[in-house]
């Protein structure tokens, strides 16, 4: 396990390349989900077929998950953020880099592109959106049932998921619930300073939308390929907000698709090993 | 890490990887009394998140070298199956890709 300081904390870091002493393509950073995500769902799915295709793959647990630290508070977006471009920086990770994001990951992974335009060659966003005023305010009354129905009522909610949803669930649910009983996450995220439709559409690099046919989120995708300059967006029929994981073959190509085709155009991405 | 010389016997490699996944649950845990077997299974009997899964990878590539691709093997497998998966699925795993190291 690779724990990379930051400064500020010390974050989990799996870094995978292509065998062999082949070239190095480009440089893809792949940003997992809230609470009861982490870099595992990219390290079993779609890394190993990336460092394949040339390239130089970089996986980070969010603060507070996976194996990262877990200080109190600095939950925000912008914090999310900084986070990624104090690592990239602790890494050496010098010009534009392939951003890959699953659902709140993709919402950093965007606002990165938003702050940094000249760093990121293109994004990818898995069940995924930038942050607006009406994402905040839906993940506002995602995460205020987080901590009423689950983490301060964790022994009923747990029998209840167990019982309906089974084991697996339940015991993500038990992780879930001590993240935000522990940090300030459930008020720092919807606090977060959002986008403009403007900044939205500012985003000039090559954006990529992935999404479960049967997930609420299917259904932004027009609004993205209408706000934004370059992108194109993929519905995957016969799944919800799991699709990377359970349809990683068939995301994973189209991401791959995308950042051959931003290498091509000659946006070549950090080679920086 | 000295990796070699490797054991390719099916016995030897559940010894091996027995050991080192009592060393993870006992890091992450706190247990020291679990039992591992052949089918022991990782998720219902180890109790492991995926995030152990990572942590065991790093494992096995530092005790057997770069021929045992953890996240390879896991990669081509259906979610289902991961969740069913059993340390006697890792340790055949392992003996076949030493074997094909071995013969290369």
């Amino acid at each position: 396990m690779a724990m990379v300081d930051i400064g500020e904390l010390r974050l989990h870091v799996q870094r995978i390349g292509p065998r062999d002493g082949r070239p190095v393509t480009g440089t893809v950073v792949l940003v997992h989900g809230l609470l009861t995500d982490s870099l595992a769902s990219y390290y079993f799915t779609v890394a190993p077929a990336f460092a394949a295709a040339g390239l130089d793959v970089v996986m980070y647990d969010l603060r507070g998950h996976g194996r990262s630290e877990r200080p109190p508070d600095g939950y925000t977006l912008d914090d999310g953020i900084d986070d990624l471009r104090a690592l990239l920086d602790r890494l050496a990770v010098t010009g534009p880099v392939h951003l890959v994001g699953n659902s709140y990951g993709g919402t950093i992974a965007f606002g990165y592109a938003a702050r940094y335009p000249g760093q990121v060659a293109s994004v990818s966003l898995i069940e995924s959106e930038p942050a607006t005023a009406a994402w905040a305010s839906k993940l506002g009354g995602i995460l205020d049932r987080v901590m009423t129905q689950l983490a301060y009522n964790e022994p009923d909610a747990l029998a209840w998921i167990t019982a309906n949803r089974g084991h697996n669930t339940a015991r993500l649910a038990r992780g879930a619930a001590r993240l935000a009983r522990d940090t300030t996450l459930g008020k720092d995220i919807p606090a977060s300073r959002v986008l403009t439709d403007e900044r939205i559409g500012a985003v000039r690099c090559p954006v990529l939308g992935v999404y479960g046919g049967d997930s609420d989120l299917a259904e932004l995708a027009p609004r993205l390929r209408s706000l934004l300059p370059d992108c194109r967006t993929v519905v995957i029929p016969g799944h919800e907000h799991s699709v990377l994981v359970e349809a990683a073959g068939t995301v994973g190509g189209h991401v791959l698709a995308l950042i051959r085709g931003a290498l091509a155009a000659g946006r070549p991405g950090a080679g920086a090993r | 890490m000295n990796a070699t010389p490797h054991p390719a016997d099916a016995d030897l490699v559940l010894a091996d990887i027995a050991g080192l996944l009592a060393r993870l649950v006992e890091d992450e845990y706190g247990l020291d009394d679990v039992e591992i077997g052949m089918t022991t299974t990782f998720n219902r009997d180890l109790e492991l998140e995926s995030i152990d899964l990572v942590t065991l990878s790093g494992l096995l590539e530092e005790r057997y070298g770069g021929q045992v691709n953890f996240a390879e093997f896991l990669a081509g497998m259906e979610f289902d199956e991961i969740v069913e998966l059993t340390v006697g699925r890792l340790v055949e795993y392992v003996v076949s890709s030493l074997k094909t190291a071995g013969a290369s």
